[in-house]
């Protein structure tokens, strides 16, 4: 499949496996009539005793159990292949996905990802272990079958080589004639199949009006209409099997009058060919036929794969690391932006000359409105994304010429909704820590976050499963859950995206202490709501429309930026002081 | 199986079809059977060399056979889709109507969110009961019974082998191999199950592997995890390539033993070598009908499983409204009162009770607020006023009268309910705003747009599925002016203004408390301001209320309400 080139192949070894049994299987086709027609021609105008024939049957028997292995054979390589390259596929997709930095912001667009590494890569399975198999065979037994007819007589190989070629040209006008329609009748499906999913998901709402006993017209009257809709769709496919099958079905009629009269007329061949070639002439418009059905079946598996390409093509700006140490030292890293800039994809949203200092045990702010390139900044800061203009330095050298490693050792990154992973509550606070946390110090993390209490109340205390398919967790409890990932790690660098609103006062009280007392050894950065965070902080960023528009402290800039001043006091009624 | 026969009985009320049905898919198998049968005999009467007419009779005959054939085919095809798609039709029909007097109750039961797609996939799978497992038996049966019956004019010991070969191909292989199918099927499943989650957690946590460095851990884990999934899958592709070969080959080894006994009874002198060509390509053929049913075994595990999956969501109780005192209707055309005593609520199947001891008293023409952080249990006391839940414990009263005596009907006739997550339909704003009430004019309609400041929608404006085309604020005053056109008396808002600015929500509020002045309104709101007018503000925190008077009280106070009003102010959007 071409959109997949390069990603997954089917191995040499399987193709040749393919092809050599589609030449058995031919040949085992070929021996099969040969066989019945000898045994009959036997029995029937040569008057053999049974004796004579048994060798006959033992020869047939044998055909048969060939044709069926070769069957199976080729049916399982073919299974087997497909395994390979949907692996294949979903680790390209995976590599692709996970060495994309852009993954970080994505949240909106997870759903539709998911979608193509569970479903799309699924839906390519039926090309590999359908469809390439089936070719393989169509482009090799009828030749087989064709060649053995003209050795046998040569008028009935002519007819059939003649009559061919009508069943793909037919198959292709047709589904040329009427693929418009079947693409506008398609939409229409599309449309009134997700009547009845609309309706359910409305139930209530319709119940809290009164109309849900109405919708049942409403959900026959889509769902006739779908059937209507796919059934124009599926008269034009069995209308041109039905022609199809008239092609063959004259074919083999030709082929029979043709011989008949040979036969009888000229008397110019014998019972055995004519039994031979009438046996042979179904079998080769079968394959051919098989063709056109499993043709059906590797569409949807183009499209599938096309959706696939269509992800791994995507641009990556992947993120350079180097071989330099960041040593651990007492002090946290001095941290400079220099000129520093990023935008998404080609003309997405920009984050222009980013200058700033920010020195040890910093407390930092950024602060903007919506959209104005707080979040990115961070992950900028945080090594998530790399920066395209500029320089990101800490301690004197390049970000991109330390290890990876020692850079995330020294961090931590408090999100506004912190990702909980299935597992207990234990493991999701330890994932954030150095490996090897002890459950005392996982307790003791805890406590400080204010979540012990609310662990110790659960009948499984620590051990209790949480995420996916565990329990679920508030919002301000997720967040205490984060905060003690934080005190278990130690990091020198916090980075912090303050949440906006709805958490309890217990959990604000607790994150405002937490973030004073982690202050004490590490540099925090801030994407700062609280204006108690803002006044606090050393040094404000203040970003507009992904510039960095001043920096300074809550009181000069009150004083000197007007814009600044505007934006708090529009939340504080006019009283910024 | 019980739930297949509920299919069932849905499937049969398309009789018509389904006689079309098999009665073209019998032609169609038997012409074919018929076809082949002729041409043998033909071939072997012409090696006999008999005059030139009996051969273009026979021609004649077998051309005849073939068009039948393709024609029946088409038929078949076209009739028992057709059934097929009706049959679909009916099933939502019917499952519509046992869930929806379950509802809303069935989706807090059920609180995965994809228990609806899964209905929608669940009836969709069904598709193939009648077209796959249904009819294709019935017709495979009748037409090896009259092929069997046609054979025993010739041969009885042939027509026995016929029989033997029957029941090998339809029954014994398929059974076997059904057997085996329901082990693979489930550890498929469970296989994509375990592989969505890691993808899923990959996906959407992947900030947080990054920087705990989790990253290379779990792209391990999920390789491994996607590993066993395609190992799985690769189990199920070659069990059902092992199924149809062992199909297959059953039926060629039974053609085999037909040539080989007739070719004995020719040589014996008890059968006409005449018709051996026929009996044998008689055989070939008529297996080819069994083919169908080596795949036959996996949709009928498939439907079974949608069928029980299916019933087994509506079949859990039916509406607990047991009518063992008499109902009391509400009165309309009047704002009512509300009052709750002591009352406690969990949520089926969680030890952690939602709501504990709660008590409050909301006079005829009341104006309330309950505020409190998330998770603190204030939708779900809306939920029990709306007698979507029950109450474990204590009373709720409505105008006096027990929620329990009050058909949930009646109380959502009276309400004007805007919750947080509210259903838009596929259609356009007119209609999406019709629901609200009959006889509603065009003026009314586009008036109330006005009021939510939505002036620039026109009621003709299309409407895609779920709301996906209107923003978070606009799907809310969407919601709002829905509500408002409704036009009854007691309010129930579950943060109707969460996503529009607060001058907008002022306006809003301004024309709502407005038409509302002698109504009972109850605000769940996630903002502390605007909040000076109302008569009671109530404020809840882990199920509890744990303050409650007018703004003023509660500001003096310098309590729960007083610091996080300090915050709200603190925090810049």
């Amino acid at each position: 499949m071409k959109q997949l080139k390069g990603i997954a192949t089917v191995s040499r070894a399987s193709l040749w496996v393919l092809v050599f049994s589609a030449v058995l299987t031919g040949a085992a086709i070929i021996g099969q009539a040969y066989f019945f027609v000898a045994i009959v021609d036997g029995v029937f105008l040569k008057e053999k005793s049974f004796e004579e024939i048994v060798p006959l049957l033992g020869g047939l028997l044998a055909v048969l159990l060939a044709r069926v292995t070769f069957t199976y054979v080729s049916g399982r390589v073919g299974v087997k292949a497909a395994s390979r390259v949907k692996r294949d596929v979903r680790k390209a997709l995976l590599n692709k996905f996970s060495r994309n930095p852009m993954q970080a912001s994505l949240h909106g667009q997870s759903g539709q990802k998911v979608s193509v590494m569970m479903d799309a890569v699924d839906e390519i399975d039926s090309y590999y272990s359908k469809y390439l198999p089936q070719m393989i065979q169509t482009s090799i037994v009828p030749f087989m079958i064709v060649s053995v007819v003209f050795t046998q007589h040569m008028f009935s190989g002519l007819l059939m080589l003649i009559s061919a070629p009508f069943i793909p040209i037919f198959f292709i006008i047709i589904g040329v004639k009427t693929q418009k329609k079947s693409e506008t009748q398609l939409e229409k499906m599309a449309e009134f199949s997700g009547r009845f999913l609309d309706t359910l998901q409305g139930l209530i709402t319709l119940k809290l009006f009164g109309r849900a006993a109405r919708q049942k017209e409403a959900i026959q009257q889509s769902s006739l209409d779908f059937r209507d809709a796919t059934m124009d769709v599926l008269k034009i496919a069995f209308l041109s099997t039905l022609t199809i099958e008239f092609i063959s079905m004259l074919s083999t009629g030709l082929i029979a009058l043709e011989i008949g009269l040979r036969l009888v007329v000229f008397e110019s061949i014998t019972f055995f060919t004519a039994f031979f070639v009438l046996i042979l002439a179904p079998e080769f418009y079968l394959s051919l036929k098989e063709l056109s059905a499993a043709f059906h079946t590797g569409r949807g598996s183009m499209g599938a794969a096309k959706k696939v390409a269509e992800e791994l093509t995507e641009t990556e700006q992947a993120v350079q690391w180097g071989e330099e140490t960041l040593q651990v030292r007492s002090t946290p890293p001095a941290i400079g932006l220099r000129g520093t800039g990023f935008r998404y994809g080609e003309d997405g949203f920009a984050l222009k000359n980013i200058q700033a200092e920010l020195p040890p045990y910093g407390q930092i702010a950024i602060v903007g409105r919506s959209g104005s390139g707080k979040t990115t900044l961070l992950h900028l800061i945080a090594g998530l994304v790399a920066p395209q203009e500029g320089e990101m330095v800490v301690d004197g050298r390049l970000l991109s010429d330390y290890k990876e490693k020692d850079w995330l050792d020294q961090l931590s990154y408090i999100s506004q909704h912190p990702y909980l992973f299935s597992g207990t509550i234990e493991e999701n606070i330890a994932i954030g820590g150095r490996s090897g946390a002890s459950r005392v110090e996982v307790k003791k993390a805890a406590e400080k976050a204010g979540i012990a209490g609310m662990i110790k109340s659960l009948e499984k205390g620590y051990d209790t499963a949480i995420g996916e398919a565990g329990r679920g967790l508030s919002g301000g409890e997720k967040q205490r859950i984060a905060i003690a990932r934080a005190f278990l790690k130690k990091p020198s660098v916090i980075l912090f995206d303050e949440p906006t609103t709805g958490l309890d006062l217990h959990t604000e009280r607790i994150l405002q202490e937490s973030m004073e007392e982690l202050s004490q050894s590490s540099t925090v950065i801030t994407v700062a709501h609280r204006l108690h965070t803002i006044k606090n902080a050393d040094q404000i960023l203040f970003l507009s429309d992904g510039e960095l528009v001043a920096t300074g402290t809550h009181k000069e800039l009150i004083g000197s930026v007007v814009e600044y001043r505007d934006m708090v006091s529009a939340q504080q009624g006019g009283s910024a002081e | 199986m019980k739930d297949l026969l509920i299919v069932t009985k849905l499937v049969m009320v398309e009789k018509k079809d389904i006689l079309y049905s098999i009665l073209f898919g019998f032609l169609a198998a038997i012409t074919a059977v018929a076809l082949f049968a002729a041409s043998g005999y033909m071939i072997s009467k012409a090696a006999l060399v008999p005059p030139i007419n009996t051969l273009t009779i026979m021609i004649a005959v077998v051309k005849l056979l073939g068009i039948a054939r393709a024609a029946s085919r088409y038929a078949e095809r076209y009739f028992s889709h057709r059934a097929t798609f009706t049959i679909l039709s009916n099933l939502r029909v019917s499952f519509y109507e046992k869930l929806e007097p379950l509802a809303p109750g069935i989706f807090q039961k059920f609180r995965s969110g994809d228990l609806l797609s899964r209905i929608v996939g669940d009836v969709e799978s069904l598709q193939n009961f009648f077209l796959r497992v249904f009819y294709p038996p019935i017709v495979l049966v009748i037409v090896f019974l009259s092929t069997i019956f046609f054979v025993t004019f010739y041969s009885v010991t042939v027509a026995l082998v016929l029989l033997v070969g029957l029941l090998l191909t339809s029954f014994v292989v398929p059974a076997v191999f059904a057997v085996s199918q329901r082990t693979i099927d489930h550890h498929v499943r469970d296989g994509r199950g375990e592989l969505s989650t890691e993808v899923t957690e990959f996906l959407y946590g992947y900030r947080d592997l990054k920087i705990y460095q989790k990253l290379d851990g779990k792209e391990q884990q999920l390789t491994n995890t996607s590993d066993a999934y395609i190992k799985e899958q690769e189990r199920e592709g070659v069990h059902a390539v092992l199924g149809q070969s062992v199909n297959t080959i059953v039926s060629l080894v039974i053609s085999w033993f037909v040539l080989a006994l007739g070719a004995y009874l020719v040589v014996e002198g008890q059968l006409d070598g005449l018709f051996l060509a026929m009996l044998v390509m008689i055989s070939l053929t008529v297996f080819e009908n069994a083919t169908p049913m080596a795949v036959l075994p996996s949709h009928l595990e498939d439907s079974r499983r949608a069928a029980t999956r299916l019933f087994s969501v509506v079949s859990e109780g039916s509406p607990e409204e047991v009518q063992q005192r008499e109902m009391v209707k509400l009165h309309s055309e009047k704002a009512l009162s509300i009052q709750m005593d002591d009352v406690s609520f969990a949520f089926p199947g969680e030890a952690r009770t939602t709501l504990k001891n709660i008590n409050l008293s909301l006079p005829v023409g009341s104006k309330t607020t309950i505020v409190g952080p998330s998770g603190s249990g204030k939708s779900t006391l809306l939920q029990l006023l709306l007698k979507m839940n029950t109450a474990n414990q204590g009373g709720i009263s409505i105008d006096g009268t027990s929620v329990n005596r009050i058909p949930q009907e009646s109380i959502w006739e009276e309400a004007n309910v805007v919750l947080q997550e509210n259903h838009f339909f596929f259609g356009t704003i007119r209609d999406n705003l019709l629901i609200a009430k009959d006889g509603l004019t065009d003026e009314e309609m586009e008036g109330m747009l006005a009021k939510v400041k939505l002036n620039s929608f026109s009621l003709s404006d299309p409407v895609f599925e779920k709301g996906e085309n209107l923003s978070g604020g606009e799907k809310q005053r969407l919601a709002i002016a829905r509500a408002m056109l409704k036009g009854a008396h007691l309010w129930l808002l579950d943060e109707p203004t969460s996503s529009i600015d607060v001058l907008t929500e002022r306006s809003i509020y301004n024309h709502l408390f407005h038409q509302a002045k002698e109504d009972t309104v109850v605000l769940v709101s996630h903002r502390l301001t605007g909040l000076e007018k109302m008569d009671q503000i109530i404020v809840m925190e882990q199920g509890t209320i744990i303050e409650s008077g007018s703004f003023d009280e509660l500001m003096e106070k310098k309590g729960y309400f007083y610091e996080m009003k300090q915050i709200e102010k603190s925090v810049l959007m």
